[in-house]
């Protein structure tokens, strides 16, 4: 409905035209969230403030009155596997099964890689890779994400497991690829809004963020409810 | 009656006249004998006189009797016509109550469109079930031969028909005379009095009702439409042979909807719907798998609309061994269903920015079947097949901007939004309940742009594919097996190198192989076409002698700066000197590889910004481009001469994406108003529609493409989605 009232000549059409320079990409007046009549809006609201200014985490994490809560979390998420794509293309450079022939962070931890029937002691590179091709299948499973709208408590019980398992590629990062770790932290405070997120939602116990990024901060709260 | 009267005056004259020389013979004598003999008596004899006037009463008894005949057939004739008055006033009700029901159902529908989309009842005054005012509804269901009609027919109704037939025998009305009836019955409303047609069309309609199942198990809030009512009859067709008018009439109408069939159910419907409302003032939890439930059926909701208007093309899938004049009866009956589709599109459109009225969208409908009917017509081999969404392939985080086929496995590359590509093959499927459509899952991810990935070619061997992304890299990739496991160990000789010369976006990508070689153009929002050898050796490439050889790929570069940005680029297919690249001034520019001159310009009329082309194709036989237009045109372009040969208004929202199939025959739109749409390519007639995706932002469908030598069609969106149709 909001799209009547422009059609009336101030019409602000938010595509990317092919031909869009990578300046012009996705660059478009903000629309609010209430104006958002898409099944995908919370998608789209969140990755509104993402390019306004991913640092600006509190901002981003905040979730708007009356939505789902399910929902949200769930699009941020996909949001976070999405972006993480970006630190696996880089770690791809570096990190070689040769080297890396383990998931692990610190030398308390192999990681066993749950993308195959009987998990797996996959070499780094291929724990990510297969870590976010399963998040992938899982996140957009008919089964159990039909919808983008609402979301089955018990899907919503699933997202703890994809976060705890995500949430290795940035402690392998960490403890083994510093240097990309940090360029790729620097530009998209990734792993900062991934720990505030799951801390805040109870999505994954402090024990397991072994990252050291909230040290310097206060920790927020966990979810109100 | 003024014949009648005429006609007894002129009995009257005659009589008259017999008169007169009846009496005329004794009076003339008389006349005679009185001139003669000067006597003024007449000379009258009893028995002439009463002769005469026996004479004359069994002439006016005679006659009596035939006014008498002509009155009863008047009579009959008057009854008769009033008898097929109250017949045709009752059609007109019951038309009039159809009407309605499928208002109601279309409101129905939009409501629940609109809370499916806004999460929010929509405010609809008038919506409730129309009332019938029809107090014999639920009479009977006795088995008479009307059984079937039962449900639509009224105690009145059948009387006045009882009447007409009774009527029609009196008069003796012949059985060819009520067939020319009823067929003219039928013109109008556009069937065809036939009676394996009959049959047909109820296949179709056996058709949906399956799928309505299918969408009323899964407990959808059901409209009266899909309700799989109790109906088809086959004893209409038995019945619909000894046809009067209004039971043809009937058992047509009984087929073209059922909305009223069971009016239970509506009230079914308008109780769900209060209830969704209490639910989500009492409790959320439960609104919330309410909704849930609705949201998951809403594309099925869509297919099913669409199947509605699809079944038109297999009840023509069935009809196919009939003879050639199949053609005109699908297109009415089609017709709900493919109005239904538009209803939906009428919803969309509402949100779309350009704001068309409803009378646009009507016009389009009309010209869809005026176009079709002669398409039918006028080609024999456009037997056409109805192509129906069969897999879904969910993976992608973002939405999907591109995809290319293998050219001979049932395989396909999508590029997304998401900075991967992801390889599919339609052969190992999930498969999903509760839905027709099969689900895929991918079996490789292609990482390596820094980005959104904007388009995709894929080489002729379907060996190798390109990739263009948002970070100005062109990516080749060999293509990994299709039958790799999903989670097997990293081959970083996937990613065989990049091409690197763009210094912004690239946007396009296409394909060319010959004998010799395989040539690639790319266009980018740095402004530059640019023409590729990625490959220059195959040799060379097996050789493993390293990268380093294949460094200058670059064969070329074309730009033509008074028309701007290029947006999309292709071969001339059929004369692949030469190329062509749509630029942000609404141009195109054919340029000749060699000389990287141009050659032609296809100029678009210089008016206005919005028409903006999104893609450009190659006929790949004729010299023809096709451009895809911000402004919902496609136009046409003859290649030699430059000129526009066609133009035409294709969608309801911008045109994004275009594919020709290999023989040339059909062309394939996606449209940002959520829809794909197929078209002939010779008369430009739309011969499917099928709604596709969902909008994020203002963006819908990204692309569209056929398969190279199997028949699968394919669609990818905004929302994440690519879809491959059958
Ligand atoms: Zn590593
Ligand atoms: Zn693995």
């Amino acid at each position: 409905m909001s799209k009547m009232k422009m059609a009336d000549g101030s019409t602000i059409l938010r595509r990317n035209r092919p031909g869009t320079k990578v300046k012009d990409f996705c660059r478009w007046p903000d629309e609010a969230f209430e104006e958002m009549d898409s099944t995908l809006a919370v998608q789209q609201y969140i990755q509104q403030l993402i390019r306004k200014d991913p640092a600006n985490i509190d901002l981003i994490l905040k979730m708007p009155d009356a939505q789902d809560e399910g929902v949200w979390k769930y699009e941020h998420l996909r949001q976070f596997c999405m972006e993480l794509n970006g630190l696996a293309v880089r770690l791809q450079g570096e990190c070689q099964p040769e080297t890396c022939n383990q998931m692990t962070a610190t030398e308390q931890w192999i990681f066993l890689c749950a993308a195959h029937k009987t998990p797996k002691e996959c070499p780094a590179i291929d724990y990510t890779r297969h870590t976010l091709d399963g998040a992938a299948c899982l996140l957009n499973s008919n089964k159990y994400f039909p919808s983008r709208v609402s979301i089955k408590e018990s899907s919503v019980a699933k997202l703890g497991s994809v976060c705890r398992r995500v949430y290795r590629i940035f402690s392998h990062a960490y403890y083994h690829h510093r240097t990309i770790f940090d360029e790729f932290e620097n530009e998209t405070y990734l792993c900062r809004r991934f720990t505030h997120f799951v801390t805040k939602y109870n999505l994954m116990s402090k024990d397991n963020l072994i990252v050291p990024i909230l040290e310097d901060e206060n920790v927020p709260g966990e979810s109100e409810a | 009656m003024q014949n009648e009267s005429s006609e007894c005056g002129e009995m009257e004259e005659s009589l008259n006249h017999q008169n007169g020389s009846q009496m005329g013979g004794p009076q003339n004598n008389a006349n005679n004998k009185q001139g003669e003999k000067n006597n003024p008596k007449p000379q009258y004899s009893i028995p002439g006189i009463l002769h005469f006037i026996q004479h004359e009463w069994a002439r006016f008894e005679l006659e009596r009797s035939q006014w008498e005949v002509d009155k009863a057939e008047l009579q009959a004739r008057i009854a008769f016509l009033q008898g097929e008055r109250k017949g045709q006033e009752n059609l007109k009700n019951d038309l009039v109550r159809r009407i309605k029901m499928l208002e109601y159902a279309l409101k129905q529908e939009r409501a629940k469109f609109h809370k499916l989309k806004y999460g929010v009842d929509l405010q609809q005054g008038d919506i409730k079930p129309p009332v019938l005012d029809d107090p014999a509804l639920n009479v009977d269901s006795q088995l008479d031969s009307e059984a079937p009609y039962t449900s639509v027919s009224n105690a009145s109704w059948r009387q006045g028909r009882q009447l007409l037939r009774q009527y029609l025998q009196e008069i003796g009305y012949t059985d060819r005379i009520i067939d020319v009836r009823s067929t003219r019955v039928r013109a109008l409303l556009g069937l065809n009095n036939n009676a394996e047609q009959e049959e047909n069309l109820n296949g179709g309609s056996v058709n949906c009702n399956e799928s309505n199942k299918r969408a009323s198990d899964t407990q959808d809030t059901n409209t009266g439409r899909r309700t799989p009512a109790k109906k088809p009859q086959p004893s209409v067709l038995a019945e619909s042979m000894m046809l009067d008018t209004e039971a043809a009439v009937m058992a047509n109408l009984d087929f073209l909807s059922n909305p009223d069939v069971d009016m239970e159910d509506e009230d079914d419907m308008s109780d769900e719907v209060d209830l969704e409302t209490q639910d989500e003032i009492d409790d959320d939890v439960k609104s919330v798998k309410r909704k849930d439930d609705v949201d998951a059926e809403a594309m099925e909701v869509l297919n099913e609309l669409n199947l509605l208007s699809e079944s038109e093309d297999q009840r023509q899938d069935i009809n196919k061994s009939e003879s050639g004049d199949w053609n005109k009866p699908f297109q009415p009956t089609g017709q709900p269903g493919r109005r239904t589709t538009m209803g939906m599109n009428d919803d969309e459109n509402i949100d779309a920015p350009l704001g068309l009225g409803l009378g646009e969208l009507a016009q389009l409908t009309v010209n869809n079947e005026a176009e079709s009917t002669y398409d039918m017509a006028s080609s024999k081999e456009s037997f056409r097949k109805a192509w129906n969404a069969k897999y879904t392939l969910r993976s992608h985080f973002d939405g999907v901007r591109s995809l290319a086929f293998h050219p001979t496995e049932p395989v396909l590359i999508t590029a997304s939004e998401d900075h991967t590509l992801k390889l599919w093959n339609l052969q190992k499927t999930v498969p999903a309940k509760k839905s027709a459509s099969l689900d895929v899952e991918p079996l490789y991810t292609f990482r390596s742009h820094q980005g959104p990935v904007l388009c995709l070619a894929m080489s002729a061997s379907g060996e190798q594919c390109f990739s263009g992304g948002l970070d100005g890299y062109i990516h080749c990739w060999n293509t990994p097996s299709c039958n790799i496991d999903p989670y097997d160990l990293f081959e970083p000789e996937v990613l065989e190198k990049k091409l690197e010369g763009h210094t912004d976006a690239v946007w396009g990508l296409a394909m060319h192989h010959n004998q010799t070689r395989e040539l690639l153009l790319s266009c980018s929002a740095d402004g530059t076409v640019r023409l590729w050898q990625p490959k220059t050796d195959v040799r060379m490439h097996d050789a493993e002698t390293g990268k380093m050889l294949y460094s200058n790929e670059c064969l070329n570069w074309y730009q033509s700066k008074a028309d701007g940005i290029p947006s999309s680029v292709d071969f001339c297919r059929d004369d692949p000197t030469k190329m062509v690249a749509a630029f942000s001034s609404a141009n195109c520019v054919i340029f000749d590889i060699e000389t990287n001159k141009p050659v032609v310009v296809l100029e678009g009329e210089s008016s206005a910004a919005p028409r903006l082309i999104n893609r450009v194709v190659c006929h790949p036989t004729i010299p023809l481009t096709v451009t895809a237009h911000e402004d919902r045109h496609i136009r046409f372009w003859d290649n030699n001469t430059g000129k526009m040969v066609h133009s035409m208004v294709a969608h309801l929202d911008a045109v994004t994406s275009l594919a020709v199939d290999p023989n040339g025959l059909y062309l394939l739109s996606g449209s940002h108003d959520c829809s794909i749409r197929l078209w002939h390519m010779d008369n430009k007639t739309c011969v499917q529609e099928i709604t596709a995706h969902r909008k994020k932002f203002d963006e819908s469908i990204l692309d569209v493409a056929f398969h190279p030598s199997r028949p699968y069609i394919a669609s990818a969106g905004a929302d994440g989605l690519a879809k491959v149709f059958v």
